[in-house]
């Protein structure tokens, strides 16, 4: 073990579909470390959503090991994982998921409601102005804008101070300019030095973290550091393939 | 806290489909209003028999013969008690201080002059004014004398005379009382004092007559129907000797050979109150087994709405893990919210029961009813035993979800 807050070794992850087994995760290696801003992408089927699943310890892998936070998650059980996720692990869902008929205060209480914490409405209520939305504290989701309802989620996310955020699509049930917004809010939040793992089957998306992970058949296939070359060069190509949706450069992440 | 939120989380889903978690509640609604609605006219009618039998006191003992139902037939015999074993038990039985013999007889005909009215005749002896705490007002009670011979002579209610003479002198005038063998003249020789009911009988409404001429002039008996003893105290060594006493002496005066049964039945005031009692825990199980029932059904009300609520809320399920819910957390969610719902439909049960008992008492205003705090705490704590037992399987199920699949769940 090294002081890496994310090392995943042969993580492993099968599953028997009728009579095939499908190697979901196929001995993937990954260290990640703290204050990262990485995306994981690969097209559906590629392992990706069962790598978010794992790294948000909400599932347990066939085999391998999984530290986090100086934790061998991948051996705890049902209990200790879900105080792992309540600590140390904030999920941001493509489909916001926050719970309908409930203020924006309650919805981002919920993790602190669950961790047995005392102070919750003053933390809510700071999880929301981080993501400037303590004017909409009382509103319920169906109130909010789709932005506004991801930027609850996001509140809900960072309230218990997680090492690692969790990013699922967060911006597949968003038009393009409010999907912007979210991704310049991440990239406020990783200056302040949280550690964003972002999972995309949008490469364009992909592209605006500092590194890029792509996944092929359970396995890891592409891991670089995100330069202006790949960016740019991408972002031409796309250019000449779907000339109408030219996604510009998004807000440049700081130190890159 | 955790309760507390939990709690709002309950009111709120309910609030979402105000009808489904009525109908879901109807069962425990119906079922603990009925309960609470016959419980409270039990516990009236209990409350007015027990005071009924208080107003005769304690230190009574009342000797019948003994009339039973078999196979649907009264057996026994109705002439088993005669005027010579009441003064047999007045001479020797020394735990007994006074003995009445009596006949009654309700609804008869009363007329003096064009004036007509209906009375209970009661056929008693110069014993009855202190063995009832029931005085004469004015004129005189009959007589020992009265009652040897046999005399036309009348003791009037309060309100018998109030009915036939309203506010003029009734002494020595003469009335007619209707009986069996028709009509017969009395002589007014008293007026009772006001006195109001005594084990179920408007006293006021009464005609007071020797009781043998009842026997005789009115109604033809051989037989007295009630021998009224009064012990020498109201303690219950002195009652059960001389209840003890009196059997002794009639068995041996109506010949009754050992093993055989009593011609007669001697029961105490407490026995009586017993009676009321024993009546009340039968029918207290009666309804206990219709709540049960009833609740089974409303059980099943409630686990029905909470298997749809879990599979409903199954995304939601998922973000709670998600966000680190326990699975015994999400466990304890479902069963109070399980809960919750049953205890609102007791409560509502409650006022439903507790506004029917209230309407009957005003529809017949035969009987106060009565909702106690304990039936209303019962009623309200089996509703809620009802949600988490019926919410348990539904909370399990929860419980059991898979975060990974809960989470994808459309």
């Amino acid at each position: 073990m090294n002081d890496s807050l994310i090392q995943i070794r042969k993580l492993s992850k099968h599953y028997l579909m009728g009579e095939t087994v499908v190697r979901a995760l196929d001995g993937v290696s990954l260290s990640i470390q703290e204050g990262e801003f990485i995306s994981i992408t690969g097209h559906s089927g590629s392992g990706k959503s069962t790598m978010m699943h794992l790294l948000g310890c909400l599932d347990r892998p066939t085999s391998g090991e999984y530290w986090l936070d100086g934790d061998l998650v991948s051996e705890m059980s049902d209990r200790q994982l879900a105080v792992i996720r309540n600590r140390k692990v904030g999920f941001v869902f493509q489909t916001f998921n926050l719970i309908q008929r409930t203020s924006a205060l309650d919805n981002v209480s919920v993790p602190l409601f669950y961790g047995r914490q005392t102070n919750v409405r003053e933390a809510s209520m700071q999880a929301l102005e981080k993501v400037g939305l303590a004017h909409r504290a009382t509103h319920t989701p169906s109130e909010l804008s789709g932005g506004e309802r991801q930027r609850v989620a996001i509140a809900r996310a960072l309230v218990n101070q997680p090492r690692i955020l969790l990013a699922d699509e967060p911006t597949g049930n968003l038009d393009t300019r409010t999907g912007r917004q979210i991704m310049e809010l991440f990239h406020e939040l990783h200056r302040t030095g949280v550690t964003i793992i972002l999972v995309t089957h949008e490469r364009d998306v992909a592209l605006q973290a500092e590194r890029i992970v792509r996944m092929r058949d359970g396995q890891i296939v592409e891991d670089r550091m995100v330069s202006e070359d790949l960016r740019d060069e991408w972002f031409s190509n796309v250019g000449q393939e779907t000339p109408d949706r030219s996604p510009p450069p998004l807000a440049r992440p700081a130190g890159v | 806290m955790f309760v507390l939120r939990v709690c709002m989380m309950a009111i709120r889903s309910l609030w979402i489909h105000p009808l489904r978690s009525i109908l879901a509640t109807l069962g425990v609604i119906i079922g603990v209003g009925a309960v609470v609605a016959a419980m409270a006219i039990l516990e009236g009618m209990s409350a007015r028999f027990r005071a009924g039998f208080e107003t005769m006191g304690s230190n009574k003992v009342f000797v019948t013969p003994n009339i039973k139902r078999r196979h649907n037939r009264l057996v026994g015999s109705f002439d088993s008690l005669k005027m010579e074993d009441a003064e047999a038990i007045s001479r020797s039985c020394g735990k007994v201080d006074r003995v009445m013999p009596q006949i009654s007889q309700s609804g008869a005909l009363v007329k003096f002059l064009s004036k007509n009215t209906t009375a209970n005749i009661l056929g008693a002896t110069d014993a009855y004014p202190e063995i009832s705490s029931h005085h004469i007002r004015e004129g005189t009670f009959i007589t020992r004398a009265n009652v040897r011979g046999k005399a036309n002579v009348a003791v009037l209610g309060s309100k018998v005379k109030k009915e036939l003479f309203a506010g003029r002198p009734a002494l020595g005038e003469k009335i007619r009382i209707f009986g069996m063998l028709g009509a017969r003249t009395f002589t007014i020789i008293g007026v009772m004092e006001e006195k109001g009911n005594v084990a179920f009988t408007d006293v006021d409404r009464q005609v007071i007559v020797p009781v043998t001429t009842a026997m005789e002039k009115l109604y033809g008996l051989k037989s007295v129907q009630t021998i009224v003893v009064e012990a020498v105290s109201a303690e219950d060594t002195d009652i059960t000797a001389a209840s003890d006493q009196i059997k002794r002496l009639l068995r041996q005066r109506h010949k009754i050979r050992a093993g055989k049964d009593d011609d007669f039945e001697v029961k105490s005031q407490k026995d009586m109150v017993e009676q009321v009692g024993q009546f009340q825990s039968i029918v207290g199980i009666v309804l206990g087994s219709i709540a049960g029932i009833s609740l089974v059904v409303g059980g099943i009300g409630i686990m029905n709405i909470m298997l749809v609520a879990v599979t409903e809320r199954t995304r939601e399920i998922g973000v709670r893990m998600a966000m680190g819910a326990q699975r015994t957390d999400v466990l304890i969610q479902f069963l109070i919210e399980a809960s919750f719902v049953s205890f609102l439909g007791g409560a509502m049960g409650v006022l439903m029961g507790w506004g029917f008992a209230n309407t009957i008492e005003q529809l017949t205003r035969v009987f106060e009813t009565l909702t106690t705090g304990l039936s209303i705490g019962m009623a309200l704590a089996m509703a809620t035993f009802t949600g988490i037992v019926s919410g348990i399987y539904p909370a399990w199920k929860a419980s059991r979800l898979d975060p990974v699949e809960a989470l994808r769940y459309e």
